[in-house]
């Protein structure tokens, strides 16, 4: 740390040239941290992806051939598929569900359930997703609790491993993330609409208008903000999940669920194939990025 | 930093890393290949037999669920107290796509689990155990034993040196519920693929389920592979396990067997949640009564003893024509030394030492219940007479005698169980799949990743 | 305000619903944890005869104790480190307003969108490099790097809006900068700190994707990256493994309850930001 004590009285030009070398200073082991853990792997990685290298031997410049194979693989194309299925389940129904819950309470008054509940829908946020996993694979178990359920209320028909069926596995392990993050989605969007002005409301009541209506001209729009970080957060969690399936599924049955994280793992570390994986791991930020950008863009011109 | 090693050599690692890293950032700017140059073979020329009185701590990486090597370890250490072992622990999942990085750093294990041996010859990681092989004699112990875990210069398994030992010699057959089957009115264990087959039927007609087996984690390619065995040539198969040039599995021996599972997951003789059902689901469902059949192996023996007394016994899958020869799958629970164990000679010591001595292949059977291997003049272990696991070493033995064991295709290489046969088994079992297509997947994966 | 009665009662009832699928997966687990050890347990049951045992199997063959001091020690690594770094740069940025701050500021938000899988792979071989792979400093060092957009990108936003006034007063009275952020600055951003030292504890105690690939031995890794070590599914059994995770995300759980007003202001804060 630079510490100074000389006085601070003189030409300020010179003040600022110091407060300049001062700056960068204090900015310097943020940057260096940066750098070395990010950026730096990240061109290791860049370099990594240009070549056919088991990650202990001899390397072998390949070219864009890892590239290539990412984008003609069959197996991780459609890991890439899944991953934007899963924005139904990490994105929609969270801020839906969200939406709708705020819309309707509007505004919860201070008190041991508006606390309780708060606290409840938090939970899900505070554990670690690898034990959400788990516990989830519990309840979706054969003879687990939401078969149990389904036999109460008369549908056990409908019981089956649900992830272990073809049909169910991907919606099953989304739901997951949609227990994880609906929570967070309303606890955000109720504290937004908080804040959107009251009388606004009134008047398109006197106006007669309807639930609907009002949602659409005035809640929405209000909560733009929100919903934009909303939607970012919950995107890049759909498309670079892990924790989860890796605790439940590691995408199977088949590759039901496999996704672009538990390939990457797989082929660098059990195929120890690092360049794949290095490609496969450039690819899938790119995709993050562009999928990101856009909203992050729509939200500021909204402003 | 808050963490401080015990260690003192961390911070000059730590230093010489962060020029290491300078030094490979520099690289990525002028373009060079990440990665060592080609490995340096260590050939170590004094080996020796005799144990050490200095004290020495011996690493060892297994996986979870395998307290042979606490139990082993222990003994040994009280046999020779200046000899302790630290045992790391993972699931079998993260210990294999861990392994090859473990052996390469700078703190490799002295010993461990290592179910294929994959790059890791080439990149010079395996200690060459064969100056020890002449050393101590094992030319004694059965050379069809070793062979899978030798491998030659040309990454092709089944001959040239030696960089494997087995703690424990499995093998494969099917468990059968008797009191299932008495109540179903078999009364003697299937002689040929034609009986099994009539057995499973008999037991789907009577609403038991035929075969528990699961695949959540690819336990089902017991039942798979034991079809396989029965069908195919087993020199080629075994030649597509060692990896050897142009060797192929799509054979017609292999779609036959595949094409046979398929029947039987259409006739629902699997359990109907099979793929949410992993090894320790049906392992437990078994003996707890759920099932005729099902496919394991002797290391199963004891617990299902526990679990279902002298309702359960053990045979090797019957071949086609009655009379025939036996082929089951088998393996060394392998493990590997380290090329970097500074304790070289100790922990062959050690892997000698559970081959001959008499406690540690007690130790063995009891734990496992698989085969000790080792020299076959030394005696066998004692076990309870009429038990599942005496049974199990008989099986053993006979498949020695027939020589019919093939090894696990999971073995065949690193990243194929995981990447290709749990999912295609998965489809297979659950019939989204033909037989056909099972294997000629497989064999597009696996030429993928040797090719 | 004007809210139907009826729209009320709707949204009271969808949020119990929420509230009740919210902990139905944690009361299904308990019940899990409580059958006997050695058989498949069944649904949600009220045990008749509650293994409370399995609790202290689970603690004993997971090593539990020996997991939460290592998820201890790579929180310290990580947490005061990060605030102390982030806290000087958003300052720099923030409130001194470095020439080139823009930049700077759009360098590093560059990196909030980065997935850790994208990186997890030469990570491994810079760990590898350091000689740090497979002890907790392999994991200290790159969430500090991972970390630092989001937590340089808090801070900025917290000094952006100190009004200048401020520091400009203290350097007429001839403060130094340090004495100037020391007596001025720290204060008003103790609210933002907290905010933050609440989420990267989070964050470190959860991380499961870079300790379970950077450190081989589970019993260094954090809580959560042991978790798969309970997986080790040949020897444990379900109601060992719900009774195992209940443990090890029960002190979460508990920090979550004392500080929960902080914790989700914080939570909320950092998404908006975020």
């Amino acid at each position: 740390m630079t510490e100074s004590t000389a006085p601070r009285r003189g030409a300020a030009r010179a003040a600022s040239r110091r407060g300049t070398l001062v700056g960068w200073a204090l900015l310097a082991p943020a940057l260096a941290a940066y750098i070395g853990f990010v950026v730096v792997p990240f061109g290791m990685g860049i370099q990594y992806s240009f070549y056919d290298w088991n990650g202990v031997g001899v390397a072998t410049w390949v070219g864009f051939e890892n590239y290539a194979k990412v984008f003609t693989d069959a197996t991780l194309l459609a890991s890439i598929g899944n991953a934007f299925v899963l924005i139904i389940y990490f994105t929609i129904i969270p801020v839906g569900t969200g939406l709708i819950l705020a819309s309707l309470i509007r505004s919860m008054r201070a008190g041991a359930f508006s606390t309780i509940s708060q606290a409840v829908l938090f939970l899900p946020q505070i554990i670690p997703l690898a034990a959400a996993g788990i516990a989830w694979s519990w309840m979706y178990a054969q003879t687990g609790t939401i078969n149990q359920i389904l036999g109460w209320v008369g549908l056990g028909g409908l019981a089956r491993p649900w992830l272990a069926d073809y049909g169910t596995a991907l919606p099953a392990v989304g739901l997951i993330g949609s227990w994880v993050l609906t929570g967070l989605c309303t606890v955000l969007l109720l504290t937004g609409i908080g804040k959107i002005e009251t009388s606004l409301y009134e008047a398109i009541r006197l106006d007669g208008a309807g639930w609907w209506r009002e949602f659409f001209t005035i809640t929405l729009p209000g909560l733009r903000q929100e919903i934009a970080v909303l939607v970012t957060i919950t995107v890049i969690a759909a498309l670079s999940s892990f924790d989860i399936i890796y605790t439940s599924t590691q995408g199977g049955p088949g590759r039901a669920t496999l996704v672009p994280g538990i390939s990457i793992f797989r082929i660098g570390f059990t195929q120890s194939d690092v360049g794949l994986a290095s490609a496969f791991g450039i690819v899938l930020m790119v995709i993050v990025l562009a999928v990101v950008l856009p909203i992050q863009r729509l939200s500021r011109s909204s402003r | 930093m808050a963490i401080h090693t015990p260690r003192g050599r961390r911070g000059i690692r730590l230093a010489t890393g962060l020029v290491a890293t300078a030094a490979i950032t520099g690289l990525a700017l002028t373009g060079c290949a990440p990665g060592t140059s080609a490995p340096t073979e260590t050939t170590n020329a004094d080996v020796s037999t005799e144990l050490t009185t200095e004290e020495v701590n011996l690493v060892i990486a297994d996986e979870t669920g395998f307290p042979v090597t606490d139990k082993l370890a222990e003994e040994f250490t009280k046999q020779h107290p200046n000899i302790t072992f630290t045992i790391n622990r993972d699931t079998f999942q993260n210990l294999t796509a861990n392994a090859p990085k473990l052996l390469a750093s700078s703190t490799p294990p002295d010993l461990i689990r290592l179910p294929t041996i994959g790059d890791t010859v080439k990149d010079g990681l395996l200690a060459n155990l064969d100056p020890y092989y002449d050393a101590y004699g094992w030319d004694a112990w059965p050379a069809s034993q070793l062979a899978p875990l030798r491998m030659s210069e040309d990454g092709i398994r089944g001959s040239g040196s030696l960089y494997q030992l087995g703690l424990g010699y499995s093998i494969t057959g099917i468990f059968m519920n008797l009191e299932l089957a008495d109540q179903l009115g078999i009364d003697a264990p299937p002689q040929t693929m034609a009986e099994l087959e009539e057995d499973l039927a008999t037991a789907k007609a009577a609403g038991v389920l035929p075969i528990m087996a699961g695949d959540k984690d690819g336990v089902v390619n017991f039942v798979v592979q034991a079809a396989m065995n029965q069908y195919a040539d087993k020199d080629e198969f075994m030649s597509w396990m060692f990896n050897e040039p142009g060797a192929t599995y799509n054979t017609p021996g292999n779609v036959e067997g595949a094409e046979l599972i398929r029947k039987w997951a259409d006739a629902g003789y699997f359990p109907s949640d099979i793929n949410a059902i992993d090894y320790f689901t049906f392992t437990s469902r078994f003996s707890e009564g759920e099932g005729l059949f099902t496919f394991n192996g002797n290391w199963a023996a004891a617990d299902y003893q526990k679990a279902l007394g002298d309702d359960v016994t053990f045979f090797l899958v019957p071949p086609i024509n009655e009379g025939d020869g036996h082929v089951a799958m088998g393996a060394a629970n392998s493990f590997s030394v380290a090329a970097k164990s500074a304790h070289l000679d100790e922990i062959v010591y050690f892997l000698n030492w559970i081959h001959t001595d008499p406690t540690a292949r007690q130790i063995i059977v009891d734990v496992t219940g698989a085969s000790p291997g080792g020299d076959p003049s030394l005696p066998l272990p004692e076990v309870e007479s009429g038990s599942l696991i005496e049974k199990a070493l008989e099986m053993s033995a006979q498949i020695g005698a027939e020589n019919g064991q093939v090894d696990f295709m999971a073995n065949t290489t690193a990243g194929i169980y995981a990447g290709s046969i749990i999912p295609e088994s998965q489809l297979l079992v659950t019939s989204k799949i033909t037989g056909e297509e099972f294997v000629e997947r497989v064999q597009a994966f696996y030429e993928s990743e040797v090719g | 305000m004007i809210v139907s009665r009826t729209e009320v009662v709707i949204g009271r009832i969808l949020l119990i619903v929420v509230l009740i699928a919210t902990v139905l997966p944690l009361i299904s687990m308990i019940s899990a944890a409580l059958q006997p050890a050695d058989v498949n347990p069944t649904g949600l049951v009220w045990p008749s005869d509650p293994q409370w045992g399995n609790f202290v199997t689970a603690f004993e063959t997971g090593h539990v104790w020996t997991l939460m001091v290592s998820s201890s020690l790579i929180v310290l690594g990580v947490v005061p480190a990060s605030l102390i770094i982030a806290t000087l740069a958003g300052y720099a940025l923030g409130a001194m307003k470095v020439k080139g701050s823009r930049w700077i500021l759009i360098f590093f938000v560059l990196g909030l969108t980065i997935p850790f899988e994208a990186l997890i792979i030469p990570l491994y071989y810079q760990a590898q490099g350091l000689g740090t792979l497979n002890t907790q400093l392999a994991v200290v060092f790159p969430l500090l790097g991972l970390y630092m957009p989001f937590s340089v990108f808090w801070m900025r936003a917290h000094f952006v809006n100190v009004p200048t006034e401020l520091s400009e007063a203290a350097r007429v009275d001839g403060a130094s900068v340090w004495q100037e952020f020391r007596s001025i600055q720290l204060p008003l951003a103790m609210p933002a700190l907290s905010a933050l030292a609440i989420l990267l504890f989070l964050w470190t105690w959860n991380q499961f994707l870079l300790p379970v690939v950077l450190i081989a031995d589970p019993l260094q890794r954090t809580v959560a990256g042991a978790l798969t070590f309970f997986q080790g599914q040949y020897s444990l059994s379900i109601p060992l493994l719900n009774a195992g995770a209940l443990i090890i995300i029960t002190p979460a759980i508990i920090v979550f309850l004392i500080f929960q007003r902080q914790f989700i202001r914080a939570l909320l804060q950092g998404a908006v930001k975020g």
